[in-house]
């Protein structure tokens, strides 16, 4: 019976691998263990199908699986060998650096430099296309914690970046589209 | 300057998003709802951000999946779970 639901399902699994593999990279900062978290959670999903409501957030769901994974096998590490945040950032910014400007570089590398929750937090909502209900959803935590993190995360970047000065200076110049 | 008819034009479209999950959304996708919004960054500042913090995650998004996870997918099908 499960078989049934199951070939659609496969579908819109496949079709969340981008952005699953895309959040576990922000999250442990290495792609190769961020295909093997995506290849846990597409298994722990697969298995436990029947805890997932047909018709609600697929995208979610899996967010959700893998987040969980990735802080349930990150604590163990933890109490083998000290992984400390530093160790993040060395890896994600030594891997990248064959592509993208200047100005991707120095953002992705500002990135690394948030603290872990709001990094996620900036994830989840400015990239992935979450609600902050959502969000808070699948980082377990109360909406107003999502977006003071989201808030934290953008007036950090923002000056990592050096970007307030430019603001301040000449009302967005240089960055502004806006109205 | 009427902000909040902009903001439904500036939300960019992003692809591969299921469905309704976009909505009530980021104000990092656009500009957010009153100027100067919660952090205190300007609209400009913040969509900048926004379309940078969005290209990071898409530059991996976008890439190839993998065999081996498309196989794995394959062979839970087959297989079942064992």
């Amino acid at each position: 019976m499960r078989r049934k639901v199951s070939s659609s399902l496969r579908e819109q699994l496949v079709a969340e691998i981008g952005s699953l593999r895309a959040f576990a990279v922000s999250l442990c900062g290495d792609k190769e263990r961020a295909d093997d978290l995506v290849q846990e959670t597409l298994f722990k999903a697969w298995n436990h199908l029947e805890s997932f409501k047909e018709g609600t957030n697929l995208k979610a769901w899996l967010f959700t699986i893998l987040r969980n994974t990735y802080f349930s096998e990150r604590r163990k590490r933890r109490r083998e060998v000290e992984d400390a945040d530093g160790a993040y950032a060395a890896r994600l910014a030594t891997h990248p650096a064959q592509h993208g400007h200047m100005e991707m570089q120095d953002f992705r590398l500002a990135l690394t430099q948030l603290p872990d929750d709001q990094r996620e937090a900036l994830i989840l909502v400015g990239a992935a296309g979450f609600s902050y209900e959502e969000a808070a959803e699948i980082s377990s935590c109360a909406v107003g914690t999502i977006k003071s993190r989201v808030n934290r995360a953008r007036n950090r970047l923002a000056g990592i970046l050096g970007l307030e000065l430019e603001e301040t200076g000449a009302e967005g110049e240089g960055l502004s589209k806006t109205a | 300057m009427s902000r909040d008819t902009n903001i439904k034009d500036r939300r960019r479209k992003m692809p591969g998003l299921s469905n309704k999950t976009n909505q009530g959304a980021p104000h990092l996708s656009g500009a957010p709802q009153g100027a100067k919004g919660d952090g205190g960054l300007s609209p400009a500042l913040q969509a900048h951000l926004g379309r940078h913090v969005r290209a990071v995650f898409d530059e991996v998004a976008r890439e190839p999946i993998p065999e081996h996870l498309l196989r794995l997918l394959k062979d839970l099908e087959q297989g079942g779970d064992k």
